[in-house]
């Protein structure tokens, strides 16, 4: 510990005490960075009163001591040396209020992820590096301002997306609680995935007679309003106060209908069924399935022969005895006001038509896992039977093929499916049981069998007989008479070539993203992941929180999983929903544009930049009007400004400004300043040092919220300061978390190019990455490659580029 | 649901699919067109030949796909045409 006695007086007269406390994290930060040094260090920085070190600041004892050092101290501004902001800086934000210090007088030095953990080897130059960070910190912590949060009122009702198994969880979960929920989904009925499997594993429970008194539920509920046949066609608002269009498709079929299928079979139309995978048909009057909720039958009108209002054939409308058919029903657009929002669309499965090594579509007894479900179901088109589709025989030798659109390359899905060794485990008991002289043998890469119970039912599938081999086929070659199979490939435990024939063929298939995601994902403004699926806030703390406030995910929207995991997560969802509709109000993060009245020529700029219409122009008053509420807190309008009259709250100009000039006072010529995106960049920087991915040290993150904060002016400034190159990383276009201002970033930076070429300068020296939060590699591959850039870059042209800039300095 | 369809339906056989048998009277037509119009599965349409009334009269383009709605019937003013269902031996 060392301690500074002298003050230094703050610009804007207040003095300014600050306490930097530099945390050990056992090991984690001191194995490879001198703390202790930084300590010191610390200590010599103007306005800092006082600088600690100890092993977990995080811990109550560490919490503490920065609360009694804020009282006994007179601390009015705090900086934690420590992990990254995105893990702890609630916990240090709340232990400075609780000593009575507003909140936004805490800075966060990130330490951890982004220096000990990707400098391991290094440990001359990771405290260096870490000592620049906590001087950073420090700049910009002596001009934080004190800032109140404004509270917004919360509407008591929820939107579940999506009728699976998981929206139905969360939804009941909800209603039971007591809140109202509007549950949409898309097809004529609830019950998604689930209720098109047999059996499920491990418990071999019969999966549509365990769903169907929850869909059931669901259609009484007093506190459920179901929506299907409806799709959400827009979403406007924020955390607690969504306005939500749903868009709901008539049915043609009043709910008068008893389901008597009387209309259906007078039907002269026939399709095949969806729910059946195709295998079994339907009329174009019909309801997909015995349990379906609600129970009221559909018209497809892709099928009828009635077209344009035109009643061409009636034999429906004279069958039905409720006359509960409708040819007159117009789409109908439900407003919804809700609180909160459960993104519950599920997973779509992957199509094996486009591997023609496993000759799906081409030959009839290749199917998919999905058919098979359809197929071994008593209420399915063959009432239970697994036959083959070329000659509706019982089959005497099944082989599975594992992984199937699944971790690989070739495909571009690279994640593991979760559901799929399980799934053909349980299937292969289930052949066993019907047929057990059935030769079943199972292809796969890895057999992985992790959850409760799992292991139990691999063994019973081995000791029932069945075989296991590992080594995908590379090829089924089809006998064209008998439409037997044959699969060739590599034993890789035997190391020996295998030429095994088969009846039939069962390609275990693995979950993808649903195709309409992108929809979801504009609407709501969510972020995905490499893979496609939704992203969670965090990974391991918040795993069915959305980034954007109020919107929680449950099911296989946010990564593939099991019926369990999927009901787990929804209840968590709804728990998540629930807390925050029960305290009926939220805060929202005092991040929001501040203009500057005097300064505004009323250009309008930032109301075109804004991605949530949040700023308007008020010509009379002739000032630009903030509303609060709506504004998601990007800064892209104070970047947008070229008056300098908007900036952002705790992220204003003049606190990065401070920042950059802090990394560029010493060794500026060596150094990359990087304006990394909270969400994306940043995260993936997080992610990188997770991972233990090493890159060189001499990068300094400046954190924004979003790239498009980073306005021109800190770019030059950097250079100005003689920087050797700076990095400018967000989101992926498309995934930005706020909606497109990202789009504004790389706007900004082609200009910044564009000058740079004009003025006879590297362009090199300034770069653009667009990294998610789980490209780690990517960020540090960058960081690499810029590297290489630093050492091309001579000390003329660093001083070419002070002089190009230098102007621009003058104007701010 | 999403999936593509692959396999034909396993019970299409079952299906009692009601076979038409499509009667023109070609000379009582007056070429109004109606029936080509409202054909819901356009198994009809407009032929070369010339009537006795001097117009093209309708002709048949795929029987099979008829669905017997009998609108044709109910829309033509000449009473030119109707449907009738094949006899179950010839058709099932």
């Amino acid at each position: 510990m060392a301690e500074k006695k002298e003050l230094e007086p703050e610009r804007n007269g207040e003095q300014a005490r600050i306490g930097v406390y530099v945390c050990h994290c056992g090991l984690n930060i001191a194995g490879s960075v001198d703390c202790e040094e930084v300590t010191k260090f610390a200590a010599t920085l103007p306005q800092v009163v006082l600088a600690k070190d100890n092993r977990y600041t995080c811990s109550d004892q560490g919490q503490e001591l920065i609360k009694n050092d804020i009282k006994e101290h007179k601390l009015n501004r705090v900086v934690v040396a420590s992990c990254s902001p995105r893990l702890h800086e609630p916990t240090f934000r709340k232990a400075c209020e609780e000593a009575g210090l507003n909140k936004y007088l805490l800075e966060m030095a990130n330490i951890r992820e982004q220096c000990s953990w990707v400098h391991l080897h290094d440990r001359i130059t990771a405290t260096e590096k870490a000592k620049d960070l906590v001087k950073m910190a420090v700049a910009k912590a002596a001009l934080l301002q004190p800032a109140e949060e404004i509270e917004v009122p919360i509407t008591r009702k929820a939107l579940v997306i999506g009728g699976g198994v998981a929206g139905i969880q969360a939804s009941l979960d909800l209603a039971d609680t007591g809140y109202k929920v509007y549950l949409a989904e898309k097809e004529p009925s609830i019950g998604g995935m689930m209720a098109r499997i047999d059996k499920t594993f491990p418990t071999m429970d019969c999966s549509i007679c365990i769903l169907a008194p929850k869909m059931s539920d669901i259609g009484h509920h007093p506190n459920i309003e179901l929506l299907t046949n409806s799709e959400v066609v827009e979403v406007k608002g924020y955390i607690g106060n969504f306005n939500v269009k749903v868009m709901k498709k008539p049915r043609y079929v009043k709910s008068d209908c008893s389901a008597c299928a009387d209309c259906s079979e007078v039907c002269p139309v026939i399709a095949p069924n969806e729910f059946d995978v195709g295998l079994a048909i339907r009329h174009a009057i019909y309801t997909p399935f015995a349990q379906a909720v609600p129970s009221t039958y559909i018209i497809d009108m892709n099928r009828c022969l009635n077209k344009d209002g035109i009643i061409v054939c009636d034999k429906c409308i004279k069958a039905c005895e409720r006359q509960a058919i409708d040819f007159d029903m117009k789409p109908e657009t439900a407003e919804l006001q809700v609180g909160a929002i459960i993104v519950a669309t599920g997973a779509d499965v992957f199509d094996p038509s486009t591997l023609p090594n496993y000759g799906y579509g081409k030959y009839p007894n290749v199917i998919t896992s999905l058919e098979f479900e359809r197929l071994i179901n008593a209420g399915g088109p063959s009432g239970g039977r697994l036959i083959r589709p070329s000659d509706m025989q019982i089959p005497k030798r099944v082989a599975f093929i594992q992984c199937v659109g699944s971790r690989s390359e070739k495909n571009g899905r690279l994640y593991c499916s979760n559901v799929c060794c399980m799934n053909t485990i349980k299937d292969s008991l289930l052949i066993k049981e019907h047929w057990p002289e059935t030769e079943i043998f199972v292809f796969y890469v890895d057999i992985r069998a992790y959850g409760k119970g799992f292991e139990d039912l691999y063994r019973r599938a081995r000791k029932e007989g069945a075989v296991f081999i590992r080594g995908l086929p590379a090829e089924i070659v089809e006998d064209r008479k008998t439409h037997n199979l044959w699969l060739i490939g590599e034993d890789t435990l035997q190391r020996e070539l295998y030429k095994i024939g088969a009846d039939m063929v069962i390609l275990s298939i693995g979950l993808e993203p649903r195709k309409d995601s992108e929809i979801i994902q504009r609407l709501l403004t969510l972020s995905r992941t490499q893979d496609g699926f939704f992203m969670e806030a965090h990974p391991k703390l918040r795993p069915v929180d959305a980034a954007t406030g109020g919107i929680f995910f449950a099911g296989c929207a946010e990564a593939p999983k099991d019926i369990k995991d999927s009901v787990t997560q929804a209840s968590a969802a709804a728990a998540r929903a629930g807390i925050l509709m029960a305290k009926g109000k939220v805060t929202v993060e005092a991040i929001t544009p501040i203009s500057y009245i005097e300064q505004c020529k009323l250009c309008g700029l930032c109301t075109k930049v804004c991605p949530y219409n949040a700023l308007a122009l008020n010509k009379e008053l002739k000032r630009v009007e903030i509303i609060e509420a709506a504004c998601g807190g990007c800064g892209t309008c104070a970047a947008e400004c070229p008056f300098g009259a908007l900036t952002q709250n705790h992220f204003t100009d003049e606190q990065i400004f401070a920042q950059i000039d802090a990394v560029t006072e010493h060794d500026a010529e060596n150094k990359i300043v990087a304006f990394c995106c909270n969400w994306c960049a940043y995260a993936g920087a997080d992610f990188a040092g997770v991972n233990r991915m090493q890159y060189p040290p001499n990068v300094r993150i400046i954190r924004t919220m979003c790239s498009g904060r980073v306005a021109p002016k800190f770019v030059e400034r950097a250079f100005l300061r003689g920087v050797a190159t700076v990095l400018v990383a967000g989101c992926h276009p498309g995934d930005c978390h706020y909606i497109n201002a990202n789009h504004h970033t790389q706007k900004r930076i082609e200009r910044l190019w564009k000058k740079m070429e004009q003025n006879g300068l590297n362009k090199e020296r300034l770069q653009l990455l667009w990294a998610s939060a789980a490209e780690g590699e990517r960020f540090a591959s960058k960081i690499r490659e810029m590297q290489t850039i630093i050492e091309k870059v001579p000390p003329e042209e660093i001083g070419k580029a002070k002089k190009v800039f230098e102007k621009v300095s003058g104007e701010n | 649901m999403p999936e593509r369809i692959r396999h034909p339906p396993l019970d299409i056989k079952k299906v009692k699919q009601p076979k038409a048998e499509i009667h023109l009277i070609k000379d009582q037509c007056k070429g109004c067109g109606f029936c080509i119009e409202f054909c819901p599965k356009k198994v009809i349409e407009e032929s070369d030949e010339i009537n006795a009334r001097g117009v093209h009269p309708p002709k048949i383009v795929d029987e099979s796909e008829c669905k017997i709605c009998s609108f044709c019937t109910i829309v033509c003013p000449d009473f030119a045409i109707f449907v009738t269902e094949k006899p179950c031996k010839d058709a099932c």
